[in-house]
């Protein structure tokens, strides 16, 4: 799905057959990792095949929700209208305690003490009525 | 006997539009005005063409560009495709032109491009269009910029090497005085690295001088096989070897952030052209930000991982230095017009190899090479050209 470059909504997520159990779940409060049966790899991208080993016995379980920044970068010059409201915020790279990395964004935490390899915790941010993206805050503990 | 594309075909033409603002002229109009100044620099007609190969256009509502773009010239090819590997589009262009002519699918391959990056779309829209790129679901909504993602790997190359800064800098600082020697560079105005890291930060570590430009313009080459283009009355630049590399989509399945699949492009290629990295006179890197360059320089193998940033700092990619890159300012400085930004890598290194550079000639320029990338470094494809006395 494209949208109109003057369209100023912000882009949300499009569930598809390989995710559609992760995107409902998400917006139940449940952060989702897929595990292969087979070959014991873990993946945060939702395919309907383990990608290392391509079995189809693969099944959806609850993420412990944690892991640490691996790198970052912190946005002063908006990706189009939609986000300019935003600026400054934190786009994380986070490495999950599961294995997985993801792409993500840093909320209620101070933006000033955004570093590599710090704890971090999922959060789940309801962008719009029915979807809810998985961010992150600074640990608590 | 492994099969090779080494010298059987080369580029026997170059042509670029003005580039920079220009007002007024379609995508289309760009890349054609570029292809008719190949052709005559060729000193073909354009009958001869009989394979296009382009890359899409921002700018541009057509998917086909390539056939959008034979129609516009009037040409009728047995053989074209729009390609898209984002950045590295360019040079897996010269490299399938390449094999294409050598297995008979065609025998003249127009390679172009033109986009309309600065007057012909607002600023939020150029880079909406290019973030656009990015995963609906996995990366999109959470405000990731194009520069986003190559700025994280960046950043952690910053951690893992102690690259600066000001190393940064200094790659923004030598592009700036390649483009103010080059006639018809978008940007001639001086720098230094205090105003590099004075400007507005855009997504750390990246500040707007970091970032490549936003720019108007067309490039285009045109390749032939051998036998033809020793018929012509051009100084050929041979194609030595291709190499193509990629290694995810999404940037959190990259392997790694740091070690980039161009050390398995360029190798390919440097395998292929039977060549040392060492042995290269002046090379086209691309440059769509300045820790971009750091990267690519060591895993091209111009100088051990982690070094990038002080071998920037010794003087190394610039005149007199090891190895001289990006001559004509590049995408930070010269141009950068979207798919075909590259095209001028190519345009460069072809003239800095006939000896045609002027001021800025590298001396006795015979072997060089020209890397691009895209997507965060998920796109590879790294090219290497020579004169006949490399053959």
């Amino acid at each position: 799905m494209s949208h109109s470059p003057f369209d100023t909504s912000k882009p949300l997520p499009v569930a598809d057959g390989d995710s559609a159990e992760f995107w409902k779940a998400l917006n139940e409060g449940v952060f989702l990792l897929q595990h292969c049966e087979d070959c014991g790899d873990v993946q945060y991208y939702q395919q309907a095949m383990c990608r290392i080993c391509l079995s189809e016995n693969v099944s959806r379980k609850p993420s412990s929700g944690k892991g640490v920044i691996y790198s970052y970068s912190v946005v002063h010059r908006a990706p189009g209208p939609a986000f300019k409201a935003d600026v400054p915020y934190a786009v994380l790279l986070v490495q999950l305690d599961e294995g997985p990395k993801m792409i993500s964004r840093l909320v209620e935490s101070d933006l000033s003490l955004v570093d590599f390899d710090l704890p971090v915790e999922w959060v789940g941010v309801e962008v719009a009525e029915g979807v809810t993206l998985p961010c992150f805050r600074f640990a608590k503990s | 006997m492994k099969r090779s594309i080494r010298g059987q075909a080369a580029i026997i033409g170059v042509g670029m539009s003005q580039v920079g603002k220009v007002p007024g002229k379609s995508a289309l109009y760009l890349a054609a005005d570029a292809t008719k100044k190949a052709i005559q620099n060729a000193g073909i007609d354009k009958s001869e063409i009989d394979g296009v190969l382009t890359g899409m256009a921002f700018s541009s509502p057509f998917h086909r560009f390539s056939i959008a773009l034979s129609e516009y010239l009037n040409i009728q090819p047995r053989f074209s495709n729009t390609l898209q590997v984002s950045g590295a589009t360019t040079a897996a262009s010269v490299n399938i032109a390449a094999a294409a002519v050598m297995g008979g699918l065609a025998d003249t391959v127009l390679i172009a491009g033109g986009d309309s990056l600065l007057t012909g779309m607002s600023p939020d829209m150029s880079l909406r269009s290019m973030s656009e790129s990015r995963d609906q679901q996995y990366e999109m909504p959470f405000g990731i910029p194009v520069a986003n993602t190559f700025a994280m790997t960046a950043a952690r190359h910053m951690k893992e090497y102690g690259t600066t800064a000001e190393h940064l800098a200094q790659v923004a600082v030598c592009h700036r005085n390649h483009a103010i020697q080059t006639p018809g560079a978008q940007m001639k105005t001086p720098i230094t690295v205090d105003d590099v890291l004075n400007s507005k930060m855009v997504t750390t570590p990246y500040h707007k001088l970091d970032c490549s430009l936003i720019s108007d313009g067309g490039a285009a080459l045109i390749v032939t096989s051998a036998e033809r283009a020793r018929e012509l009355d051009v100084e050929p630049i041979y194609i030595l070897g291709g190499g193509e590399y990629y290694s995810h989509e999404h940037i959190f399945l990259a392997p790694s952030i740091v070690d980039t699949g161009a050390a398995h492009s360029s190798q390919k290629a440097y395998e292929m052209a039977g060549i040392t990295p060492s042995e290269l006179d002046v090379a086209g890197i691309y440059d769509c930000f300045t820790g971009t360059v750091i990267m690519m320089l060591e895993d091209l193998g111009f100088c051990k991982k982690g070094e990038g940033g002080p071998f920037v700092a010794d003087g190394n990619i610039t005149h007199g230095g090891t190895l001289p890159i990006n001559t004509h300012g590049g995408l930070l400085s010269y141009a950068h017009t979207g798919i075909s930004g590259a095209l001028l890598h190519f345009v460069e290194m072809v003239n800095q190899l006939r000896g045609e550079c002027g001021d800025r000639q590298v001396p006795d320029a015979k072997l060089s090479m020209v890397h691009t990338l895209g997507a965060g470094f998920a796109t590879q494809a790294s090219t290497v050209l020579g004169t006949k006395e490399t053959l």
